[in-house]
């Protein structure tokens, strides 16, 4: 792989465009992809086989040939309502894995800075944030605040705009309370019901990091059931 | 989905070329049977035989360091492995899984 390849690829991901790796495993000659164009040269004669990969998400050599093809697609999406002490931990766990973070506060001693360094926070009411946030059909929500007033909005927003996953953290009974909030407002049964509450895979831990773990462990869960 | 949970390899590639060192990218591009990484896993290696990443869930690391240093010093852009259980050095190298992988190493130049 040529050193400007390289460059290329990390360009195409850190602006989140979706694209693909070929590589001519006989010679090392390596191109890059992108969906909806011709490959070009030594690749065109598997043009069709590119696109089907592509389209498939899968990364694998082509039958009868010696082109690897490796897909790129956008990052997971998370929006995170509640700039609070789980929501640190979150976004240390999500570095690891990838996911694109922002964070939603309208209260500004939480929607701090300095409490989270490179991430993009928002320090507004979720409707008015929701219009600086680009959705796709890879975003998710975890609502943290607990209070309706900023949760419920955040929470109907995703369900209208149909977000792969919805977690809320709160109680049984905060999440019943939520619940009727939410018929009241005229959500259906199902649409109530995909929303995961209270939030997480049941760990048994009750710190700030094992919520955040338990949380990301049923994000990162859903995420294959996609 | 697997590049949702990206590991951010090739970024760590860029910052060892950035400071000077001959980087060899490997990547497991086929498996049979069971295996511990899925296609598409890479792992690094530089000329002083630093890695990162993994190919393998430990079981095939050190002989693809050893394969990408012969790569350096011959001077070679590629070349392709595959590890089977059945390989003679199998006790040192082999895949204690019982699966076969194809990894590809490559000069970054």
């Amino acid at each position: 792989m040529k050193i400007k390849t390289l460059e290329e690829i990390l360009k195409k991901k850190s602006s989140k465009t979706e694209f693909a790796i070929l590589t001519n495993l006989e010679n090392g000659d390596s191109e890059i992809y992108l969906p909806g164009t011709s490959p070009k040269g030594e690749f065109s004669k598997y043009a069709d086989e590119i696109e089907n990969l592509f389209k498939s998400k899968k990364n694998g050599v082509i039958e009868n040939s010696e082109i690897f093809v490796e897909t790129y697609i956008k990052p997971i999406k998370v929006i995170i309502v509640g700039a609070v002490h789980i929501a640190q931990y979150l976004v240390d766990f999500a570095k690891s894995l990838n996911f694109e973070i922002s964070i939603i506060d309208p209260r500004g001693y939480f929607a701090s800075e300095q409490r989270f360094p490179e991430i993009k926070v928002i320090n507004k009411w979720p409707k008015e944030a929701f219009e600086e946030i680009e959705i796709n059909s890879s975003t998710a929500l975890i609502a943290l605040t607990h209070d309706p007033k900023i949760d419920d909005p955040a929470l109907q927003y995703a369900l209208k705009n149909k977000f792969y996953y919805i977690g809320a953290l709160g109680s049984k009974k905060t999440h019943e309370n939520r619940c009727q909030r939410l018929a009241e407002a005229g959500f259906s049964n199902d649409e109530i019901n995909s929303i995961h509450g209270p939030i997480g895979i049941k760990l048994g831990g009750k710190s700030a990091p094992e919520i955040a773990l338990s949380i990301i462990a049923q994000l990162v869960s859903q995420t294959y059931k996609k | 989905m697997k590049n949702s949970f990206d590991e951010k390899i090739l970024d760590e590639a860029q910052d060892w070329i950035n400071a000077n060192q001959k980087v060899v990218l490997a990547t497991v591009i086929q498996t049979w049977g069971s295996s511990p990484r899925q296609v598409g896993s890479r792992m690094i290696v530089n000329e002083k035989g630093d890695f990162s990443g993994s190919v393998s869930g430990g079981c095939v690391e050190s002989a693809v360091v050893s394969e990408c240093l012969s790569l350096i010093k011959d001077n070679k852009p590629c070349k392709k492995i595959e590890f089977k259980v059945s390989n003679e050095s199998a006790w040192e190298v082999g895949l204690a899984c019982g699966g076969e992988i194809a990894v590809y190493i490559e000069q970054i130049h």
